[in-house]
């Protein structure tokens, strides 16, 4: 009877379900039936019914997997957004927005392929921004403040909000079995669908409420979380912390300034914006890693053949997002303008491509190490490689200490020159410009990574940029960390802080070496061979780019960066010169158009100008970077100017009478 | 003796070139503090523009090389020509690039510059191809204006307080700075007898480590910059291949492999005993 009652949905919560049970399912399912979630699914089923399907039992779990984790995750989202909707913002207007970041994306995706996909949706985004704004500004509209909306609930608004998210999941489930249903009989009807699955569908279509009811229930709990308590009432769902959090979190509230207060209530529940809040920034987050995870095997249900050629193209964004990391510990963190990074990684690729060919035995006359014997070394190698780039990046750091500002930019940019000269001409241990080839790749409990599958090393990346990902957020946090940051917002006032400039300066330079020596010893073990050519000032500057581009110091911001940079510079201009030679396609046109007056003129030629028309223009219309840290946003952004100030509240949020203020009718 | 010397002479030839592009860099950095990284391919563009120039003077590489006064009168109309373009050239950039990151970060416009760049070095792909371009073988202050610009320099919201017009002194130093890359242009192409749509990024990174070492900011300090490094890179040439057989002391390949390492050690020296260049002024950092 009590679960009843929480599944009938009180009348003010109906329409809100209404607004995300639409929102939602219409992408999941252009993502089921338009694209491969249904096929993905069947093809499992088919494995498991001894039917045909997936022949590999490990590629079976896999995508079941996926598949679990994945409407798993979107259910409980449906609850976690209806449980934190505010309902301040109106249906129309989050569909818009839905149709225009998801449904686009989902469609353009699917008929051009990722790469073309996005960076279309891309510019289409740009227009619906300005569209959006000019639309407001003409029709007067303001959007309403997060924090006049900010509530402190007790107990029993606690329930109501809980009943919500498990409302909001079940109905969403409900709604989503039903629709499934329905196509999956149309299918059997045309033929579609083999005899067999049907009982899958009584199954699922039986499951799926039941699954959405106790995914509310965990979506619940994370959306109570987010809420503010009042005081003295601290259980509920945080009884284990005994009642600490909300009076800590209230205290918190009060001492912040109007901005700050405004970012911050964008964390709460209930929110305006709900898809924006951090408690649904965890599931898309989750969606992700399970998408990144499972991609290999489910790449082929998406995009169709070619699996090998993309997932190869991927491992290289990957040593990318390693470099834009470790730059960005040097350049974000610590303030220093580092033009010559590439050194540090052609130091990383030479230690695997000297040690891990047989260029070392062979110049010092030994005899050569056991093939076999050389692929295991890569391990302890990917160590060492970042262990020398980092005593190096010491090493050069070194006498620059003295060097402020642009004269210690040039100076890196000296080493970023000298290195790769070095390696160039000490032709006796590098094998100079024609570099060294038959580079051993890794070995791995007998898997012999040397067959042409980039699987192994699409793994190894992921792995490895979780290494950085993990190490740079705990590091930011760390005593060091905030020197770091001391030290780039004010060098005297750091030093006066009991800082040690030296050793702090260092060791940014250290550990920013460290994983540019790991992003090289990668990129030679993949690609087997390693070329004085890849390590030019250019490059240092397009890492700079990556850095600056995401926004300096912020970690999510420079991997964006990264994988945004890869893309303008090597996805985009290969897909569309490969576009132009498709007699089919807009590019051939337009090529064969501008030949008449350009000489010589073709789309990828003209690689550098449209990479950097776009840095340019990213630059004036983003200067801080595409995601600018808090703290940095905090200084480049004036946000106090729109919308009402704390202080003109009528009981600031916190204060002792703020309770009884907002308390909802 | 006469060995020296001739080092000595090439070096300054190269070195003046360096110097003049390196007035650019100075001076630019020094109002807007801002590594202007498109300055190099200015120079390119000029290179290129100076070719068109006689092209329509009917020179190529082919023809016949005019004489007396008319060489001098073509070479004057080129270098002006060159040098009001690029300066064009200047400006616009300065316009679209720079102008709207005025109060940005310090990062937003260095990434911007170096957009410009790539811009520019695609253009110059495109007009001329990636060959080598041969180029025609015709031979072998005290103003107000100054006073603004260092004004600008010391402190822009002062010098707005004072009446001077930030924007268009900044204008005007990108104006003759520009047309400092276009006179370079036109000098290095008859000296080297061709040109590269490449050139102005290797060139420009001489210019600008030749500004630095002199200390950047400051103009004779860049134009010294630029001769030592020409003569630091003349020298280079002479030091000894060792993977000759016999030769013990000296470079694997040469000097004249390693001259932008030897350029860039030196660099780092200087500037390790100077942290403000040669010329440049230790600024005590007020708190």
């Amino acid at each position: 009877m009590a679960i009843a009652n929480t599944l009938v949905p009180a009348r003010d919560t109906r329409a809100l379900l209404i607004k995300w049970i639409v929102g939602l399912l219409v992408p999941i399912a252009v993502f089921t039936f338009v694209w491969s979630g249904e096929e993905i699914i069947n093809q499992s089923l088919l494995t498991i019914l001894g039917l045909g399907g997936v022949s590999d039992i490990a590629v079976l779990i896999e995508i079941t997997l996926f598949i679990i984790v994945f409407y798993a995750t979107v259910i409980a989202l449906a609850g976690y957004l209806v449980a934190a909707d505010s309902g301040q913002r109106g249906m129309i207007e989050l569909w818009i927005d839905i149709a225009v970041f998801v449904l686009l994306p989902l469609f353009l995706v699917i008929n051009q392929g990722l790469i073309i996909g996005l960076a279309v949706c891309a510019i289409i985004w740009v227009i619906y921004f300005f569209a959006r704004r000019s639309v407001y500004r003409a029709l007067h509209y303001t959007p309403p403040i997060p924090s006049l909306n900010l509530r402190v609930l007790d107990a029993e608004q606690r329930v109501d909000l809980r009943n919500r998210a498990i409302a909001g999941s079940f109905w969403f489930s409900v709604v989503l079995a039903v629709t499934w249903l329905v196509v999956d009989l149309i299918f059997y009807f045309i033929g579609q669908l083999p005899t067999a699955l049907l009982i899958w569908v009584v199954i699922r279509t039986l499951l799926l409420p039941v699954a959405g009811y106790f995914l509310g229930r965990l979506a619940a709990v994370i959306a109570l979380r987010r809420t503010v308590a009042p005081k003295n009432n601290g259980n509920g769902e945080n009884s284990a912390n005994g009642g600490a959090r909300p009076t800590k979190r209230r205290r918190q509230l009060e001492s912040l300034s109007a901005t700050r207060f405004r970012e911050e209530a964008q964390d709460l529940v209930p929110n305006d914006l709900p898809a924006r809040s951090t408690g649904a920034t965890r599931f898309y987050l989750i969606l992700l890693v399970a998408f990144v995870v499972f991609y290999p095997v489910i790449d082929p249900f998406l995009f169709g053949f070619g699996t090998n050629g993309r997932l190869a193209g991927y491992g290289d964004a990957g040593y990318y997002v390693i470099l834009a990391l470790g730059l960005n510990i040097v350049v974000g963190f610590a303030g220093l303008l580092d033009l010559g990074y590439v050194a540090f990684f052609a130091i990383g690729a030479y230690t695997w491509g000297i040690i891990g060919s047989t260029q070392l035995t062979n110049v010092l006359n030994l005899a050569p190490v056991d093939a076999h014997l050389l692929s295991l070394l890569f391990w302890p190698m990917l160590l060492v490689a970042a262990l020398v780039a980092a005593l190096f990046g010491v090493l050069l750091g070194a006498p620059t200490l003295r060097l402020r500002g642009d004269y210690l930019a040039i100076v890196t940019l000296g080493f970023g020159e000298i290195v790769p000269i070095v390696f160039l001409e000490l032709d006796a241990y590098t094998n100079g410009t024609n570099g060294i080839v038959g580079v051993r790749s890794p070995a791995f409990f007998g898997i012999d990574w040397s067959v042409i599958t980039p699987v192994p090393y699409y793994y190894l990346i992921l792995a490895l940029i979780a290494f950085s990902i993990f190490t740079n957020i705990r590091l930011r946090d760390s005593r060091l960390g905030r020197a770091w940051i001391a030290i780039r917002e004010d060098e005297i006032g750091a030093a006066s802080s009991g800082i040690n400039l030296v050793t702090t300066k260092l060791f940014a330079f250290g550990t920013g070496a460290f994983f540019s020596g790991i992003a090289g010893a990668y990129h030679t073990a993949k690609l087997g061979l390693v070329s004085p050519d890849s390590f030019s000032f250019g490059d240092s500057i397009i890492y700079l780019a990556m850095v600056v581009i995401g926004g300096i110091g912020s970690i999510p911001g420079v991997i964006v960066g990264a994988l945004l940079v890869y893309t303008l510079n090597v996805f985009l201009p290969q897909q569309l010169a490969a576009s132009a030679t498709d007699p089919t396609s807009v590019f051939y046109g337009i090529q064969n158009t501008l030949v008449h007056y350009i000489p010589g003129f073709s789309f990828g030629n003209i690689r550098n100008l449209i990479f950097g028309t776009l840095l340019v223009v990213i630059m004036i219309f983003r200067p801080e970077g595409l995601i600018p840290s808090a703290r940095r946003r905090r200084e480049l952004r004036h946000t106090g100017e729109e919308g009402v100030e704390v202080g003109s509240l009528d009981v600031i949020p916190g204060a002792p009478g703020f309770e009884e203020g907002v308390h909802v009718e | 003796m006469a060995l020296f010397f001739q080092i000595l002479v090439v070096g300054l030839t190269t070195g003046a070139i360096y110097a003049l592009i390196a007035l650019g860099y100075t001076m630019v950095y020094g109002i807007i503090e801002l590594i202007n990284f498109a300055h190099g391919d200015i120079f390119m563009i000029g290179t290129f523009i100076c070719i068109s120039i006689f092209g329509l003077f009917g020179i190529t590489n082919s023809s016949v090389a005019p004489t007396g006064f008319a060489l001098v009168g073509i070479l004057l109309v080129t270098l002006l020509v060159s040098m009001t373009l690029c300066a064009g050239l200047g400006i616009l950039i300065e316009f679209v690039a720079y102008r709207p990151l005025r109060n940005a970060p310090r990062l937003a416009p260095l990434i911007s510059a170096i957009g410009v760049s790539l811009i520019l070095e695609d253009i110059g792909k495109l007009w001329k191809g990636v060959i080598i371009v041969p180029f025609p073988q015709i031979f072998p202050e005290r103003t107000r204006i100054g006073r603004a610009m260092r004004a600008v320099a010391q402190d822009r919201e002062a010098a707005a307080l004072m009446g001077v017009n930030v924007n268009r002194i900044i204008t005007i130093t990108f104006f003759i700075g520009a047309a400092l890359a276009g006179a370079a242009a036109l000098i290095w192409g008859l000296k080297y007898g061709n040109t590269n749509f490449t050139l102005g990024f290797t060139l420009g990174l001489f210019a600008f480590t030749a500004a630095v070492l002199g200390g950047i900011g400051n103009l004779v300090g860049a134009m010294l910059g630029g001769v030592l490094i020409g003569v630091v890179e003349a020298l280079a040439t002479y030091i000894p291949d060792t993977t000759v057989p016999g030769v013990t002391f000296g470079l694997p390949h040469g000097g004249a492999a390693w001259h932008e390492a030897i350029i860039f050690v030196i660099l780092i020296l200087i500037l390790v005993f100077r942290p403000s260049g040669l010329l440049g002024q230790q600024t005590p950092e007020k708190v």
